[in-house]
């Protein structure tokens, strides 16, 4: 079986602004941010949900 | 691959892929979207990627019991109040979809630094106001009530007793008659008693964070108990890890806004903030003895330009966090939604959201 597959350029690509200043070697380490996390975390926070169903990230119109 | 851009496969692992795509939920979707949403599963954002397992560890073995307890004292007005279902707009005959707008207010400095609040007072604005539950007090003593804006709302997500004291104020007690309260089911209960009691009405949704655990997951389990007594149920939104993130969604998914413009949501401090409120994330905690020369300081407190207001901020880790989280879920919305940045500064910006200034948001979106 064949299939097909046409490549659409991506216009998007060089458009992104660099935002942080610190580059690829300077990002902050588990250890780092556990330390930090767990000093802040005392006094409130929440996390992230992550999914292998990507569109539940983005929230869930029934559960 | 042939040399004529053909990508051979045998049918077998077509129909795989097919069975994959479609228990993914992408059935319906192109197969670009499937490919995509693949590689987002493997973060290129180490970074993202660490500080998000860090918090989920660090959250789920603290707070655990305290979101069974609060969920199971919640529960019975959980099934006697509405749910955030019933805000939705989008079933009325009214519904302007093309014209629905709110604002989600923050905390953060820059509503004061670029008078906001005073701006919004004296504008005609008509759209809703989302108000994160920390700025409540302060948003309705500067004279942004429900008299002048109708469609109010506030949003706890939070599992904190100490949200109570976000709606114990004699102008919480006043205007909460008129306001419509979003609260997380893992909400402390003495925060929504609270709020029931300054008249606020209740309505109630889930907040994201172990559904993807299975049959077992917390997510799972109270929705499952939710539903043994109520026929429907309730929306699940993702928080981002904070209110404000949380407020977009609820815009988005809840409000089906088309248009969402954000102030007070710096997700940053100012350069010119001391130091010591930058370190302990707005004096939440003893700030860390750090050499403020040294390369860990710069990994920590990084500062960033933003080229769309021309200022520059400065990130603790927890705000890293954020706003990456943001930043990415902003960038995965869908092209009828538009997210404005009107905060004048921080560290929100980049690809799907428009940078403008706040009063040019509201000449122009004076309906």
């Amino acid at each position: 079986m064949k299939a097909n597959f046409s490549i659409k350029k991506n216009t998007d690509l060089g458009k992104k602004l660099p935002d942080v200043e610190s580059s690829t070697n300077k990002e902050i380490t588990e250890e780092e941010f556990e330390d930090f996390i767990v000093k802040a975390g005392a006094a409130g926070s929440f996390m992230v949900f992550r999914s292998l169903k990507k569109e539940d990230e983005l929230g869930l119109d029934e559960l | 691959m042939s040399e004529n851009n053909e990508f051979i496969i045998n049918e077998s692992t077509l129909n795989k892929l097919l069975k994959e795509k479609k228990s993914s939920g992408f059935e319906s979707k192109t197969w670009d979207n499937w490919f995509n949403s693949l590689f987002l599963t493997k973060p290129t954002d180490n970074s993202q990627q660490l500080m998000e397992k860090v918090v989920y560890n660090f959250f789920h073995s603290k707070d655990f019991e305290d979101w069974i307890k609060n969920f199971a004292l919640n529960l019975n007005n959980i099934w006697n109040e509405p749910s955030a279902r019933k805000l939705d707009p989008s079933t009325n005959t009214t519904y302007d979809m093309k014209n629905h707008s709110a604002i989600v207010i923050g905390r953060g400095p820059s509503l004061k630094k670029n008078n906001h609040l005073e701006k919004l007072k004296n504008s005609d604005y008509k759209g809703s106001i989302i108000c994160t539950d920390g700025a409540l007090i302060n948003v309705l003593n500067s004279g942004i009530t429900p008299d002048l804006f109708p469609n109010f709302y506030v949003v706890t997500i939070e599992p904190y007793q100490i949200q109570t004291t976000l709606y114990d104020d004699p102008i919480v007690d006043k205007f909460g008659s008129k306001i419509n309260g979003i609260f997380s089911t893992l909400t402390h209960p003495d925060a929504v008693e609270r709020a029931r009691n300054a008249g606020i009405k209740i309505h109630w949704l889930h907040t994201l964070f172990d559904y993807n655990e299975g049959k077992k997951s917390i997510n799972n389990l109270s929705s499952l108990m939710v539903r043994a007594k109520k026929n429907k149920g309730l929306p699940a939104i993702q928080t981002g890890g904070n209110v404000g993130t949380s407020c977009w969604f609820i815009g988005w998914k809840i409000l089906k806004c088309t248009t969402i413009t954000l102030i007070g949501m710096n997700h940053g401090w100012e350069e010119d903030d001391p130091i010591e409120t930058i370190m302990s994330h707005g004096n939440m905690f003893e700030a860390p003895i750090i050499d403020k020369n040294s390369a860990l300081f710069k990994k920590l407190f990084p500062k960033i330009y933003n080229p769309e207001f021309k200022s520059t901020c400065i990130l603790d880790p927890i705000f890293q966090y954020y706003s990456s989280a943001l930043k990415e879920f902003i960038s995965r919305s869908p092209p009828e939604l538009t997210t404005i940045n009107a905060t004048e500064g921080g560290s929100l910006f980049g690809e799907k959201i428009h940078c403008q200034s706040f009063e040019r948001f509201l000449d122009e979106f004076n309906v």
